[in-house]
């Protein structure tokens, strides 16, 4: 059995931990540079405002006091991420952190006689030590895991295990919300009739094959309760970009340290330019060794100094933080890489025609580097573009919370 | 949280008498901080709980794991604002007159207490288990 973890619209959750004003209103907050819609309070998605919304679109209904807006802190939300990870780690023999607010989780064989309860007990803990609501979901496969999450998140308690045979919980869920399909593959799901997730797990392999390669029949083979833990790799964008490894051997030196994560952060820097994102930072860890499966997990978060998918710029970022992840003397099983504040490189250009004219002279700029990105490739130019200095891609948060769990000086008061 | 383990590295000769006890250094974050995924340190701003040692500037430590009891010095959210105050269950706990309403008393008279309306749920964010007093110029700085 397979458990998927993910905090309620997660980032909005952080920021009322911290901000209980925030709480019972329509809050929402924003990508980098105050662009868009990223995390809706349940508030906000009652009033049927879609995930990406500009915010310039909102402005008016800001100012009247209807809305909320919070620039993304994602050094915050990354402290409870590792906080609710660190938590999972002490319940479960294993933990694949899939994004800043997913987790994988392989529970206990004492858990198999009641998923639900310990599912309860799970979320009860999250909540009462971070403050965090969680949705949690169990099925056999990672695939069925997050159909399950997706009900449990609905329910009271927040959890939901998948029956043995969940046919008539595939039968009603579109063939194009299961997680890896993407919408782009839905026309061709269509004119094979095959409308939902019950109609593609019951195809024929030959017609899977057909429409969406070896990946959708990876998926189908998910939705039919056989695990396909092979590396994935979707053709939808992905909201996450994350890449671990167990070692063969246990590692103890440092060196093995940076080598491996430093491997992870070049393949999952590929993976983002493959899908034209940006990413605004990451969670580094390393698992040490313990017989029996399961270790102490130490993370380290780093910001890069502007979203970037340039592997140099993202090196020179982690390399100062890879040493605080290495006690001598400790044997480590697995490291990771876990990026977080993705965006599209296109969104981000599109941001920049709305934003006051000091940033718009960046323009040009940011056309130059597209036709240059389009003949030489996109981490070239990146890197090349952070060597000048440029600063007109500062992030632009106007309405950032304050960072109570990572800095001295922006400690929540209490009177 | 770097905790090295520090062992003699003895090239030849006698093993260091002293080697038996080393031990790892005392590390304040083991005798503060039980639970680290459920710790927050927080800011104090001003007098009302100096009658429990609390002092403008100082800097609590915050377990959320622990359940708030009768007596325990806690951190709560009232009309959106943290507070620090002593924790008082009603219902006939020792030496509580006034009924059974949970309030929340400060440790200095010029506060008055807060009481929790009837049906009002206690925002609790968590029990305060150290209080930490740095000396230095100036008043505050986390």
């Amino acid at each position: 059995m397979i458990g998927l973890v993910d905090g309620n619209n997660f980032f909005v959750s952080c920021e009322r931990v911290f901000n209980r004003r925030l709480v019972g209103r329509p809050v929402a907050v924003l990508s980098n540079n105050d662009g868009c819609c990223v995390a809706r309070s349940n508030e906000f998605k009652a009033l049927g405002i879609p995930m990406g919304t500009p915010y310039y679109q909102l402005k008016s209904r800001e100012k009247s006091g209807e809305l909320v807006f919070c620039s993304s802190n994602y050094e915050l939300y990354a402290d409870m991420s590792r906080r609710i990870i660190s938590i999972l780690r002490d319940e479960v023999l294993d933990v694949e952190q899939y994004s800043i607010d997913e987790a994988f989780i392989h529970p206990p064989t004492t858990a198999a006689a009641d998923y639900l309860a310990y599912g309860r007990r799970l979320r009860a803990k999250i909540l009462r030590w971070v403050g965090i609501p969680c949705g949690v979901g169990f099925a056999p496969t990672k695939t069925l895991a997050k159909i399950a999450n997706h009900i449990g998140k609905k329910r009271p308690e927040g959890v939901f295990v998948l029956p043995g045979d969940p046919t008539y919980i595939l039968a009603s869920l579109p063939a194009g919300e299961v997680w890896g399909v993407g919408r782009r593959l839905a026309p061709k799901l269509r004119a094979e009739r095959i409308f939902t997730a019950k109609d593609l797990r019951d195809a024929p392999d030959a017609v899977i094959r057909s429409i969406g390669g070896v990946v959708l029949l990876r998926t189908a083979t998910e939705l039919r309760g056989k695990p396909c833990n092979e590396d994935r790799d979707y053709d939808a964008d992905p909201d996450s970009v994350s890449c671990s490894r167990s070692f063969g051997e246990p590692v103890t030196t440092l060196d093995g340290i940076s080598e491996s994560l430093a491997s992870f952060t070049a393949q999952a820097a590929t993976k983002l330019r493959k899908h034209s994102m940006l990413a605004a930072g990451c969670n580094i860890y390393a698992q040490t060794f313990r017989s029996g499966g399961g270790g102490d997990c130490i993370v380290r978060t780093v910001m890069f100094p502007e979203p970037t998918d340039a592997t140099n710029a993202m090196l020179d970022a982690i390399r100062p933080e890879v040493p605080a992840l290495f006690l001598p003397g400790t044997r480590y099983r697995k490291t990771g890489v876990v990026f977080f504040g993705l965006e599209k490189v296109g969104t981000a250009r599109q941001m920049d025609l709305f934003s006051p004219p000091v940033e718009s002279k960046a323009s040009p700029l940011y056309k130059a580097i597209d036709a240059i990105n389009a003949r030489y490739g996109k981490g070239k130019v990146f890197s090349a573009s952070e060597g000048i200095g440029e600063k007109s891609w500062k992030m632009k948060r106007s309405k950032l919370s304050k960072r109570p769990t990572t800095r001295w000086d922006e400690l929540m008061v209490v009177k | 949280m770097a905790r090295a383990k520090v062992s003699g590295s003895v090239v030849a000769g006698f093993p260091s008498p002293a080697e038996q006890y080393q031990e790892t250094p005392l590390d304040l974050n083991e005798l503060l901080v039980k639970r680290p995924a459920a710790t927050f340190f927080v800011s104090v701003e001003g007098d009302s709980m100096i009658g429990r040692g609390i002092r403008d500037g100082d800097l609590l430590v915050v377990d959320r794991s622990l359940r708030p009891a009768d007596g325990d010095v806690i951190i709560a959210c009232v009309d959106g604002d943290f507070t620090v105050k002593t924790l008082r269950l009603g219902n006939g706990e020792r030496g509580m007159g006034n009924g059974g309403a949970v309030r929340l008393i400060a440790a200095n008279p010029k506060y008055p207490d807060i009481v929790l309306k009837p049906g009002q749920e206690l925002d609790y964010f968590g029990k305060v288990t150290a209080c930490i007093h740095l000396f230095r110029k100036g008043k505050r700085n986390g």
